[in-house]
């Protein structure tokens, strides 16, 4: 059925280690809750036989972004886990591990391709501006 | 505060042109469950919550669904950009294009404008919460109308990431609300 052809193949060299944390097999990776849209694994419901579509970044920018999009969703979703749950070590702990490794992603980011957001623009010229802007699918990276 | 980070919740990239989904998908932007319906809701909702539980949980909800809404008015202006005055015509957005252009207005599937009568703010936390698990479920259910109309996996891979998204809100309101039924929280 759907894109069970699509290859998916990201290369994790480029981010950080695993720092040896307790994981909850019921935790995804980013990678894999950006794509079905939820970070636990109890709570994944596909529609009919539909499950997710993998995304193929092809090249450093877009795989950069696409990691960083998908730490961004995954602390969110943490974000609302603990908002009931302020108490789960465990799960503030994994959600402090990825609001360092987007940070750092992000800085990098910035630096190479642009600013993502307008206080990060503290280059050289004024460059927030400049396109592509998320809605736009002309001529910028597939992932903005 | 709000800070805009220049990347979509989740990539929109729609390389077809389909007049007739962008009809249809402007239900989730400006329709009676749509996304701009739920970023307003909760996030009206939240300045009356009785503890900091339903404060956070509704404040970064809403905050998340304004992301949403994003996504749907960036699909529907990819959907429609290159269209002729002519197709848009053919395809039942005439009167779209007589009243805004192409223009991204938030209207639901036939062009209704949005308002703020598709939600409630009670005063009630109970009352607000168990509006907001329906409106999760009324969206998941809308999401999946649309999914049976699209044709464009580039289309059908947004929507089941957005579908999803409405599951797991509907899970944590109903954690909220299962919390606030045993504190016995009432209007304040």
């Amino acid at each position: 059925m759907l894109f069970e052809d699509n290859n998916f193949d990201i290369n994790l060299s480029m981010f950080m280690p695993d720092l040896g944390l307790s994981r909850n097999p019921n935790i995804l990776d980013p990678n894999e809750g950006f794509l079905r849209g939820n970070m636990f694994r109890n709570e994944y419901v596909p529609y009919k036989n539909l499950t997710y579509f993998k995304l193929n970044p092809r090249n450093e920018k877009e795989k950069l972004l696409y990691r960083i999009m998908a730490l961004s969703f995954a602390i969110n979703d943490l974000n609302l886990y603990l908002d009931l749950h302020p108490d789960n070590k465990d799960m503030f702990e994994l959600f402090k591990k990825y609001v360092v490794e987007k940070k750092e992603l992000s800085a990098k980011y910035n630096k190479t391709y642009g600013p993502l957001t307008v206080t990060k623009d503290v280059g050289t010229k004024y460059d927030w501006l400049n396109s592509p802007w998320p809605w736009d699918n002309m001529g910028g990276g597939m992932y903005v | 505060m709000f800070k805009y980070v220049k990347h979509l919740n989740y990539p929109v990239n729609i390389h077809k042109k389909d007049l007739r989904m962008a009809k249809y998908l402007l239900s989730q932007f400006g329709g009676s469950n749509s996304e701009l319906a739920a970023a307003l809701r909760y996030f009206s909702q939240k300045f009356n919550m009785p503890d900091d539980y339903g404060k956070a949980l509704l404040n970064d909800i809403a905050t998340e669904e304004l992301g949403h809404c994003e996504m749907i008015a960036t699909m529907v202006h990819q959907l429609t950009k290159d269209a002729t005055v002519k197709e848009m015509e053919e395809a039942g957005l005439g009167g779209v294009y007589t009243e805004h252009g192409k223009g991204t207005y938030p209207t639901d599937a036939n062009g209704v404008p949005f308002t703020a009568s598709y939600f409630a703010v009670t005063g009630d936390p109970l009352a607000d919460i168990s509006e907001d698990m329906a409106a999760e479920q009324k969206a998941r259910a809308i999401y999946e109308n649309l999914i049976d109309l699209a044709e464009d996996e580039d289309v059908i891979r947004v929507l089941l990431f957005l579908r999803q998204r409405e599951v797991i809100h509907f899970n944590r309101f109903k954690e909220l609300y299962e919390y606030y039924q045993k504190k016995g929280y009432e209007k304040n």
